[in-house]
C-alpha cells in the first residue's frame, strides 16, 4: 500500500470514529424528537422502532394541555435567575477586576470553593431555612437557590472578560467628571454587552433545567416548573413515555434557541473567560 | 495580554498623585492609588455578591454542620433549631448499612465515571486534532449532550435501557451480542454500572472540549521536533504531548471529580436509587434521609461527608486557579 493510500484509510478512519461518536452522543436528542411523535401503542409494544413508527401528536396535545402553566413558571425562574446573576455579579466582577482591594483574594477564592459546594448540601438548609423566614415554595426562593449554580460562575467570567478592557477608559472618563457608577453604567456596561448576554443565557439554562432546588424547595403544587412536571410523568409501576418525550422535546427547544440565536455571543463571552489563564 | 491594562492607571497614580482635591483623600496601597470615593464605591459594587454569598453558600454551610448535631423530626421542622443529639446523627450514617453503601459506591461511582470520561474525551480530543473529513461537525456537535436539562438526560436513558423496547437491548440481540435481553436497572449487580455509562456519556464533551482547546496550544514545532527525533505516535503522546498539557488535565480531572460527586438528577430519574438501593449515592440517600424520611439531622450529617469529600478538592483547586486569584490586571507587573 503506497503512502498515500494509507494516509485515506487513516483518514475515512477518523471520519467513521467521529461519524459513531456522533451517533452515540446525538441518539438520546433523536430518541426524545421521534419517541414524543410515537403513539402510547408504539411506546409500549415491547419493540424499539428505530425510526418514526406511526406518527402522532397525541403526545403533544396532553403535555400542552398539562404543561403550558409550568412552561410559563419555568420561564420565570429562567429570567429570574438570570436577572439575579446579572444584577449581583456584573457590579461585582467589575470591583474584583478593576479595584484594587485587600479582600479581592478571600473573595475570588470563596467564590471559587463555592464552586464545589453540592447543591444537595445547600438544598437542605435552605429548605429548612426558607421554611423558617417563608420562603418555601415562593419564586424569590427558587431563584435564590438556583442563583448558586450560577453565581460564582458568573462573577468569574465576568471578572476575566473585564481584565481585558482597558484601563483607560474608565480613567477618561473619571477625568472627565464621571462618578463611579456613571463610569460604571455607561462606559462599562454597554462594552461588556456581549459577556453580559453569555451569563445571562448560561444562568437562564440554570434556572430553566434546574431539579434538586424544584424537588426541594418547592413542596407544594402551586408552583410546578417543566422539570418537575416531567419527573411527575414517571410513575411507581408505569411511566407515561410519550408525554415524558414531548415535553422532554419542549424542555430543550430554550437551549437550543438560545445556541442558535446566541451563539456568536457565547463564543465571544466564553473566550473572553478562558483569558482566566 | 492582561499585564498591559494595569499600567495606565499605575501611571497616572503615581505621576499625579499630588494634584486636585478630587484625589485629597489618596490613599496609596500596594503601588496603586484609590481615593476614598472609590474605595466606596468598590463596595457598594461587591456588597450585593458579599451578602448573596453569605446568605446562599456560607449560612446553608454552617446551618447544615449546626443540623448534624441536632435531634430533628417532623415536628421539628417548623423551628430553626431542635435539641441538641451530640454525635447521634453521625453514629447513624456509621452504623446504617445504606448510608455506608452509598458512599462506597459515590466513591466507585466517581472513580468509573473518571476514568471512562478521560479515556473517551480524551480519544475524541485527539481525533479532532487530525486532519479530516467532519471534524468540524464533529466538535460542534458533540457539545449537544448539554442541551437537555438532566432529569430529561436520566428519563430518556431510563427509556434507552428499559428490559423489553429499550433500544439497547434490541441493538445488542439484533447485532447478536446477547440472546435475551439484559436487565440493565432492575439487577441489581448491573444498575450502577448503567448509571455509570449514562453520567460517562454525559461528561465526555466537556472533557472533550477542555482537552481539546488544550491540545490546540501544544506549538506545532514540538511536536515536529518530536517527529524528525524519530518518535513515535505514542511516544509523542507520552513523553511531549501529555506533559505540556499536564496541568490541563489535572484542572479537568479535578472539576470532573467535583461535578461527580454531586450528580443528583440523573441518578434520581434513572434509578431513583434502586433497585434495593444499589445506586444510591450519598446525593441521592441523603435527600432520601432529610425529604422522604424527615430526619434532617441525619440527612445533614451524610451531608457533611459530602462536604468534606469535595472540599478535599478545595486547596488544589485554589493552587490551580492562582492566576486568577490575583487582586488586579496587571497586578505583578
Amino acid at each position: 500500500m503506497t503512502r498515500l493510500q494509507r494516509s485515506r484509510t487513516l483518514r475515512w478512519l477518523c471520519t467513521l470514529a467521529t461519524v459513531v461518536a456522533l451517533v452515540i452522543v446525538l441518539f438520546p436528542v433523536y430518541a426524545v424528537i421521534v419517541g414524543s411523535f410515537e403513539s402510547t401503542e408504539t411506546l409500549f409494544s415491547g419493540t424499539y422502532y428505530w425510526l418514526p413508527h406511526a406518527a402522532t401528536l397525541d403526545n403533544y396535545r396532553t403535555v400542552i394541555q398539562a404543561q403550558s402553566g409550568n412552561v410559563l413558571t419555568s420561564l420565570i425562574v429562567g429570567v429570574g435567575t438570570a436577572v439575579l446573576a446579572l444584577v449581583v455579579a456584573v457590579p461585582a466582577a467589575y470591583a474584583l477586576a478593576k479595584y484594587r482591594l485587600r479582600v479581592t483574594v478571600v473573595i475570588v477564592s470563596a467564590l471559587l470553593v463555592a464552586q464545589i459546594v453540592p447543591s444537595i448540601v445547600l438544598a437542605t438548609s435552605l429548605f429548612v431555612i426558607f421554611h423558617w423566614i417563608h420562603l418555601v415554595n415562593t419564586y424569590p426562593g427558587l431563584i435564590i437557590a438556583d442563583g448558586t449554580y450560577a453565581i460564582p460562575f458568573s462573577i468569574l467570567v465576568l471578572r476575566a472578560f473585564f481584565f481585558s478592557l482597558p484601563n483607560d477608559l474608565t480613567q477618561a472618563a473619571r477625568v472627565d467628571g464621571a462618578s463611579e457608577w456613571q463610569t460604571f453604567q455607561r462606559i462599562v456596561i454597554p462594552l461588556a454587552r456581549s459577556a453580559l448576554i453569555t451569563v445571562a443565557v448560561f444562568a437562564f439554562l440554570n434556572g430553566w433545567g434546574d431539579f434538586i432546588f424544584a424537588l426541594t424547595i418547592l413542596n407544594g403544587a402551586t408552583i410546578v416548573p417543566v422539570t418537575l412536571g416531567i419527573y411527575t410523568y414517571l410513575g411507581n409501576y408505569s411511566t407515561q413515555w410519550g408525554a415524558v418525550m414531548a415535553a422532554g422535546a419542549f424542555a430543550m427547544v430554550p437551549a437550543a434557541v438560545m445556541l442558535v440565536v446566541a451563539q456568536r455571543y457565547i463564543a465571544s463571552g466564553l473566550t473572553a473567560g478562558s483569558v482566566v489563564g | 495580554m492582561s499585564a498591559v491594562t494595569g499600567v495606565p492607571s499605575q501611571s497616572v497614580g503615581a505621576g499625579h498623585g499630588r494634584g486636585g482635591a478630587h484625589v485629597s483623600g489618596v490613599r496609596k496601597a500596594r503601588g496603586f492609588t484609590l481615593g476614598r470615593r472609590q474605595h466606596l464605591a468598590a463596595w457598594l459594587f461587591l456588597m450585593p455578591a458579599i451578602l448573596y454569598v453569605l446568605f446562599a453558600f456560607a449560612l446553608p454551610i454552617i446551618y447544615n454542620i449546626m443540623l448534624s448535631f441536632e435531634q430533628t423530626s417532623p415536628a421539628t421542622i417548623a423551628d430553626i433549631t431542635a435539641p441538641f443529639a451530640g454525635l447521634a446523627n453521625y453514629r447513624f450514617i456509621l452504623d446504617d448499612p445504606t448510608s455506608r453503601t452509598a458512599i462506597i459506591h459515590t466513591f466507585e461511582f466517581t472513580f468509573g465515571s473518571l476514568v471512562g470520561q478521560f479515556i473517551i474525551g480524551f480519544s475524541l480530543a485527539l481525533l479532532f486534532t487530525l486532519r479530516f473529513p467532519g471534524r468540524t461537525l464533529g466538535r460542534s456537535l458533540i457539545i449537544v449532550p448539554w442541551l437537555l436539562p438532566l432529569i430529561v438526560t436520566g428519563l430518556i436513558f431510563r427509556f434507552l435501557f428499559q428490559l423489553e423496547g429499550g433500544a439497547v437491548n434490541q441493538l445488542l440481540i439484533d447485532v447478536g451480542l446477547v440472546h435475551q435481553p439484559i436487565d440493565w436497572l432492575d439487577n441489581p449487580h448491573l444498575a450502577l454500572v448503567t448509571v455509570l455509562i449514562a453520567n460517562i456519556w454525559l461528561g465526555v464533551p466537556f472533557f472533550t472540549l477542555l482537552l481539546y482547546s488544550a491540545l490546540q496550544d501544544v506549538p506545532v514545532q514540538v511536536k515536529e521536533a518530536a517527529l524528525i527525533d524519530g518518535a513515535g505516535a505514542w511516544q509523542r503522546l507520552r513523553l511531549v504531548i501529555v506533559p505540556i498539557i499536564l496541568p490541563v488535565i489535572e484542572v479537568t480531572l479535578l472539576l470532573g471529580f467535583v461535578f461527580t460527586v454531586k450528580v443528583f438528577d440523573l441518578v434520581i430519574a434513572l434509578t431513583g436509587g434502586g433497585p434495593a438501593n444499589t445506586t444510591q449515592l450519598i446525593t441521592t440517600w441523603s435527600y432520601n434521609l432529610s425529604f422522604q424520611q424527615f430526619s434532617f439531622g441525619e440527612g445533614a450529617a451524610l451531608n457533611n461527608v459530602l462536604l468534606v469529600l469535595a472540599m478535599i478538592c478545595a486547596p488544589l483547586y485554589l493552587y490551580m486557579s492562582r492566576g486568577s486569584l490575583r487582586s488586579s490586571s496587571g497586578a505583578e507587573k
